[in-house]
């Protein structure tokens, strides 16, 4: 029992779950409003474009990287999947030019980063604005509306299954499956040594430059897929669409236990982070606190979540061990 | 006669201009533990990192179970059968033990990694090791030793038929190393040749069946343990002349300038205790990994001392303080001057001034001309080689740069100079010059200490030589007494003084 008992408190997700469902509980008896199939569906609802990139943002903080520019792709995405229905081009077609898009961005992210060895901050800052200014350019101040969008993104972006709207649904089950991915693949355990210590990663025989440029183009793939998740959820797209998302959904992923060291966390575990952090900016709503006060809160529950993992990784330190007699 | 598993012939190796190996040879067979021996730089380190597949040689040949080993590739030589366990082996700290050995060949069952089956084949190698590790704990925290028992596992795993073992016992504690010898005789016994490495003639006797010793790039002989003695090894490991002869002047010997008393750290050094007088060069010698560096890091404040007292001039210096060390007159060139000692992208001029500014700046600025100025003085005294003042120090030879970093704390006119390997790396004709310049400052009055491996270095340049085993001070030597074989005897615990 004891050894269960470790075994499950080691998983990082749990203390994250047990927040999320201490911040539900705890704000659903204060003001039962949140509680009802209303307030569950604007917590999931809010938090679906979020959680499907964090999903994606997940794979690559595991390897020590970052991907700062999910937020345009995505945001560009939804526009070009609205601008080629709007010219009557069918669904999947719009799909699949959001797609390209996310992987193109990806290629040429991965590429910089795994074969000319830029670091990815620096790489994908600049692809941010690179994809941010293109956008801006062809989209010249137009907003697709309603009406434009493919009419399934519309329907998706409102149905619910047992008041869970579809889009959670999607990005859960984008979750799970990727953290199945991460979690059998033996390439994808190749990420998690790689991010647990890179030079080693090497001498042991990983195709390190391999694995980091398919892991940016998955990144990407998810950044097109999330335009359409955008598109369906605020049913319309413009030059500012996914504007600063980057960071709400890294915020997820390290709140939800993906080191930014790298070598540890899970999809499934970014996907409570997004939840928690949704859920806590409604629950200060629901208690009547300001709404200025919310990127606060959010804020320090970020510096929070690193700051204890620190603490609880120092307090497992390699033991140095010096022969003094002989 | 067992099988012949592993042979190098006629190895010859450069790194610039430095031949690390030449003439370098070494044949294992089946089921033996094979001691390596040799001083520091004697190219042992050169030959291990080949068959680790990290160095190609320029010529020579090795070969493998009677097939020719490629070379290069540290995947292929690990396929081919090569496991090389580090001093401090690099594992993944945020992964269980088991993925740590399967790693990149987890076992597939249905496509997914069989995390069960790993687990259990893991826990089966730590067992057949005599090691009993839980291989779902994560590797983050684990001691050096535990984790050279999930490296060797790793080797097993792939069906190593040759295990280096490059100075494995330097970081373990003395039951550890029973362990250790455990592990590696049940290897022997399962046929591996294992290859050990340690500057530890104790060790190396109680273990190897064979011994091979390099020297100077080359092998100067192998034989079967039970045919020689610790002092023929010792002999065959230094059996070098003083070649060059390093220009050491007569001084007057003056007051004490530096006093260290029971100086203690923990896991590091303890009871450390000398004296530097002016005029005087007091050489610490002993094995990388003794603590000598760590003392004169303590000495000048780079990291704080736990317990002990360092006076300078009769005033005690603060713990952990650079700057209080250097207001009183001591000077560190630190031991990698690539990234503690120079600013590489930054002019020769710079860099001669930077611990000058206080002395040369107007106001705010610092007008470059007065760099120059006090860089060209220096360049002259050095007689440094160089194109321009004003380029960047990374164009400079090792050497060279060896001389800047010298010039710019000479040039605060210390009383106390620590130099700790001062020429490692660097040309035969530098040397001489660096020598010459240190031995020209303490005739002068200046206090030096210094740190070396390599006992020419150490004979012909200092008064007083103390040498450092394990963290302790384990022998002082007079000039006139200090003999290479003594030392060595001293260093590797042959003899205890």
């Amino acid at each position: 029992m004891r050894a269960l008992v470790d075994r499950v408190t080691a998983i990082r997700e749990v203390p994250v779950f047990i927040a999320l469902v201490l911040v539900v509980v705890v704000t659903g008896i204060a003001n039962p409003q949140f509680l009802s199939a209303s307030g569950a569906q604007d917590i999931f609802l809010g938090v679906a474009v979020v959680a499907t990139l964090a999903v994606g943002q997940s794979v690559i903080i595991v390897m020590r990287h970052v991907d700062l520019s999910v937020g345009s792709t995505a945001g560009f995405a939804a526009y070009l999947i609205g601008n080629e229905s709007a010219r009557n081009h069918g669904l999947i077609y719009c799909l699949l030019v959001a797609l390209a898009l996310g992987l193109a961005v990806g290629a040429v992210n991965g590429l910089l980063v795994a074969y000319l060895k830029l670091p990815s901050l620096v790489v994908t800052l600049g692809s941010m604005y690179v994809v941010r200014g293109i956008f801006n350019q062809i989209a010249a101040g137009n907003t697709i509306n309603d009406s434009q969008a493919p009419k399934f993104l519309g329907f998706v972006g409102r149905n619910s299954i047992a008041h869970i709207p579809d889009l959670f649904i999607f990005a859960a089950i984008l979750a799970f499956i990727v953290s199945l991915i991460m979690h059998s693949a033996r390439s994808a355990r190749d990420l998690y040594a790689m991010g647990s210590n890179p030079p080693a990663s090497a001498l042991v025989g990983i195709p390190v430059a391999r694995r980091t440029f398919f892991a940016f183009l998955a990144s990407g793939a998810v950044s097109g897929i999330a335009g359409a998740v955008l598109l369906s959820r605020f049913h319309s797209a413009d030059a500012n669409s996914g504007l600063g998302l980057e960071l709400n959904v890294i915020a997820a992923c390290v709140v939800g236990g993906v080191a930014i060291a790298g070598g540890v966390g899970t999809p499934y575990g970014a996907l409570i982070g997004a939840l928690l952090l949704q859920s806590i900016t409604l629950a200060l709503g629901a208690l009547g606190v300001s709404q200025f006060w919310q990127q606060a809160v959010n804020g320090t529950l970020l510096i929070s979540a690193i700051s204890l993992d620190r603490y609880l990784s120092s307090r497992i330190k390699p033991t140095t061990i010096m022969r003094v007699s002989s | 006669m067992r099988p012949v598993v592993l042979t190098i012939e006629g190895a010859f190796k450069r790194f610039g201009g430095v031949h690390a190996l030449r003439g370098a040879e070494l044949t294992l067979v089946a089921g033996e533990i094979h001691g390596l021996l040799g001083e520091n730089g004697a190219g042992k380190s050169t030959l291990l990192k080949t068959l680790a597949g990290v160095h190609r040689l320029d010529s020579g040949s090795i070969t493998l179970n009677g097939k020719p080993f490629e070379q290069g590739s540290t995947r292929s030589a690990r396929e081919q059968g090569i496991a090389v366990i580090y001093q401090e082996p690099s594992l993944f700290p945020d992964l269980t033990l088991a993925e740590n050995v399967f790693v990149g060949r987890q076992p597939i069952k249905n496509g997914r990694v069989d995390w069960s089956a790993m687990a259990e084949e893991a826990r089966a190698l730590f067992v057949q090791l005599g090691v009993p590790l839980n291989p779902y704990t994560r590797a983050r925290g684990l001691s050096i030793a535990d984790q050279q028992i999930v490296e060797i596992a790793k080797a097993l795993s792939i069906k190593a038929t040759v295990i280096v073992m490059d100075e494995p016992t330097a970081a373990l504690s003395s039951k550890e190393v029973e362990r250790l010898f455990v592990v590696a005789r049940t290897l022997e016994a399962q046929g591996c040749a294992v290859v050990f490495v340690s500057h530890r003639l104790d060790e190396v006797f109680e273990l190897c069946t064979q011994i091979t010793v390099m020297r100077d790039g080359a092998t100067v002989a192998s034989a079967a343990t039970l045919d020689v003695t610790e002092a023929d090894i010792i002999q065959w490991m230094v059996g070098r002349e003083i070649s060059d002869l390093f220009p050491k002047f007569e001084t007057s010997i003056g007051d004490v300038v530096l006093s260290v008393k029971d100086l203690a750290r923990e896991g590091q050094f303890a009871d450390i205790s000398f004296d530097v007088h002016a005029g005087e060069i007091v050489a610490l010698a002993g094995l990388v990994g003794s603590g000598r560096s760590e003392v004169v890091r303590a000495i000048f404040g780079v990291d704080k001392y736990d317990a002990g007292s360092v006076r300078i001039n009769g005033t005690e210096l603060a713990n952990g303080s650079p700057s209080a060390s250097m207001a009183v007159g001591v000077a560190l060139v630190p031991e990698d001057r690539r990234q503690q000692g120079l600013f590489m992208s930054a002019s020769i001029a710079k860099n001669s001034a930077v611990t000058m500014l206080k002395k040369i700046k107007h106001g705010l600025t610092v007008k470059s001309s007065s760099e120059i100025a006090l860089a060209k003085t220096w360049a002259e005294t050095l007689s440094l080689k160089f194109n321009d003042l004003n380029d960047p120090v990374e164009r400079l030879s090792g050497g060279n740069q060896q001389k800047v970093v010298l010039a710019k704390w000479l040039a605060t006119k210390p009383k106390l100079l620590i130099v700790d390997e001062p020429t490692r790396g660097i040309d035969i004709g530098t040397k001489a010059e660096v020598h010459k310049l240190l031995s020209q400052q303490s005739q002068q009055g200046l206090a030096v200490l210094m740190v070396s491996s390599e006992l020419p270095e150490v004979l012909g340049m200092a008064d007083r030589i103390f040498v450092m085993r394990e963290g302790h001070i384990v022998g002082e030597f007079l000039r006139k007494d200090a003999t290479p074989e003594a030392i060595i005897a001293v260093a590797t615990g042959a003899v205890t003084v």
